[in-house]
């Protein structure tokens, strides 16, 4: 009796905490699997940049570089990327504190935000003139605009006049979701586009998300191609759209053809209220963001820079979250 | 086969049985209960987070500090919690990364003391602005013994905004070393705005740059 009893609660203590913990030790499906390279780079002297040698503990590759064991190569010969040694450099730093100066065999997986995501920008002058534009154009015309339109309609209609504007891009973000194969996806917005505009009186209530709980599927033109591996190709600073790349911005262009204001007729609609509509819908959603992109300057040492990093972070982002 | 049902019921009769059992088992299932941590998926850097977010939580929604005088009592508060939430010296080396070494040691202590200025400067009047958000903390993900990512949403009005804190163990504790907002990482951001000003210029002039940045505000 009381032996069953002791079993019992032995198999339970010893069972809880690994059942708790199971989700900490498995591999998250959504985590990019780190892979690591079986390199651990020592420095041995880190003072002096010209005599910096790196001496590999093991027959590894760095970059393209393969090195037996305990062989010194000098960096400036080395074809391993600047990248790779910063990787390394930064896990270096942090095994120092930890190990002393000796290298450990362990593990060096990249911890993800060590994976440099750069790009191209031989724009560079004309793009920094353009961000300067848009930061002018900001301060001066749409932040203006969007207060005075902020003090004079209540949030609560903003609120749903965003809803409308969200619930005519939902087409658009529907076929971006098939492109990229993501059929779940795709049927949710075609659900959301459907319930919306009828129970939500033309779409200005998101009753999907509210009576349904279905979200937002998240998809455009420019994450679409890099979905199928399409790179940026360069950075563009777009006037109004801001930080933009040759793909987004080819993705910016495909996206107006999803939607279907393009596709009303110009006897209804002309093309110069068409644009009236796009730039309301453009003040509409700024109204409640007045203050991010103050507070972004602020934060930035250089924003050009900040914002140009952001931006990619964001979309290679959007990509991973495409190809889950 | 009779000896088993004889030892069980060896002095004892079957309903006198069957309560000790329902007792036992009421036992066991509240002592089980009992020792469960409060979060499910929670490693010990998850709780760790969770409980720093919850002071901080605690400062933004005291009913004492709701005047706007009370602003910068606030701000100190919140300030405390961050330096002991954050490892600042962490943070420094990765943003700063190869030119960290670039650095001589009294300008590196420099740097972490105007970083950290800067990012308290520049988030807040961000986290003060507060407004009753809920954040739920969803998982942990363990990138090696000594580093993993805890994963949260803010969820507000209009939005869904994942954060995620990196936490790196310092010899018994886990400290935030990164702070990664809808994909982007806030070291990887200021490491390519400071890879970009040293290109050209002296780890000095970077300094000089940050003071006056600080100073301004």
């Amino acid at each position: 009796m009381k032996a069953v009893n002791i079993l019992l609660m032995l198999s339970a203590l010893m069972l809880s905490p690994s059942v708790l913990m199971a989700d900490v030790s498995l591999p998250d499906p959504n985590v990019e699997q780190c892979v690591a390279p079986p390199v651990l780079i020592a420095l041995q002297s880190a003072s002096d940049d010209n005599n910096r040698q790196i001496v590999l503990p093991d027959a590894a590759t760095a970059g393209n570089l393969q090195i037996s064991f305990g062989e010194t190569v000098p960096i400036a010969d080395s074809q391993a990327s600047e990248d790779e040694i910063m990787i390394a450099l930064t896990q270096w730093n942090s095994a120092e504190e930890a190990n002393g100066i000796e290298t450990t065999k362990s593990e060096s997986a990249i911890i993800p935000e060590e994976k440099e995501v750069e790009i191209a920008d031989p724009l560079f002058p004309v793009n920094k003139a353009m961000f300067e534009f848009n930061d002018k154009l900001y301060f001066w015309g749409i932040k203006p605009v969007t207060q005075v339109y902020s003090h004079t309609v209540p949030e609560e209609f903003r609120f749903a006049i965003s809803n409308v504007y969200d619930n005519l891009w939902a087409p658009c973000r529907m076929l971006n979701n098939l492109f990229q194969l993501r059929f779940k996806a795709a049927g949710n917005e075609l659900i959301r586009f459907i319930f919306n505009s009828f129970a939500g009186i033309g779409g200005m209530g998101d009753m999907a998300k509210e009576a349904l709980g279905i979200k937002k599927q998240d998809a455009d033109f420019g994450q679409t191609l890099g979905h199928y591996g399409v790179g940026h190709g360069f950075y563009l600073v777009l006037p109004v759209f801001g930080p933009s790349s040759m793909r987004d911005g080819v993705g910016l262009a495909a996206d107006q053809f999803m939607h279907p204001l393009t596709y009303v007729s110009s006897n209804t609609l002309t093309f110069v209220e068409k644009v009236g509509i796009s730039a309301h819908e453009e003040v509409n959603s700024t109204s409640f963001k007045i203050g991010d992109y103050e507070s972004f300057k602020n934060a930035a040492v250089d924003p050009y820079v900040s914002m140009r990093n952001a931006f990619i972070q964001h979309r290679q982002h959007k990509v991973e979250l495409s190809r889950q | 086969m009779n000896l088993p049902t004889k030892v069980f019921n060896k002095g004892r009769n079957m309903s006198v049985r069957t309560k000790i059992m329902k007792k036992s088992v009421a036992a066991l299932i509240l002592f089980s209960i009992m020792i469960l941590p409060h979060y499910a998926y929670a490693g010990v850097a998850a709780e760790t987070v969770h409980r720093y977010a919850d002071k901080v939580l605690d400062v933004l929604r005291d009913p004492v500090l709701k005047a706007e005088s009370s602003k910068k009592i606030k701000k100190e508060k919140i300030r405390l919690i961050a330096d002991d939430m954050f490892d600042f010296t962490e943070l420094s080396k990765r943003t700063l990364a190869q030119n960290w070494n670039r650095f001589d040691s009294s300008q590196q202590k420099e740097f972490i003391h105007l970083f950290k200025s800067l990012l308290a400067d520049a988030y807040a009047d961000k986290i003060l602005a507060y407004t009753n958000e809920r954040i739920v903390f969803s998982k942990e993900i363990q990138y090696s013994d000594n580093t993993a990512e805890v994963r949260s949403t803010v969820i507000s009005k209009t939005a869904e905004i994942p954060i995620n804190y990196r936490v790196i163990l310092k010899g018994t504790e886990w400290k935030v070393y990164d702070v990664v907002i809808e994909g982007v990482s806030l070291v990887n951001n200021y490491r390519s705005q400071f890879k970009e000003i040293l290109l050209n210029k002296s780890p000095e002039s970077l300094l000089e740059t940050l003071r006056k940045k600080v100073g301004k505000s």
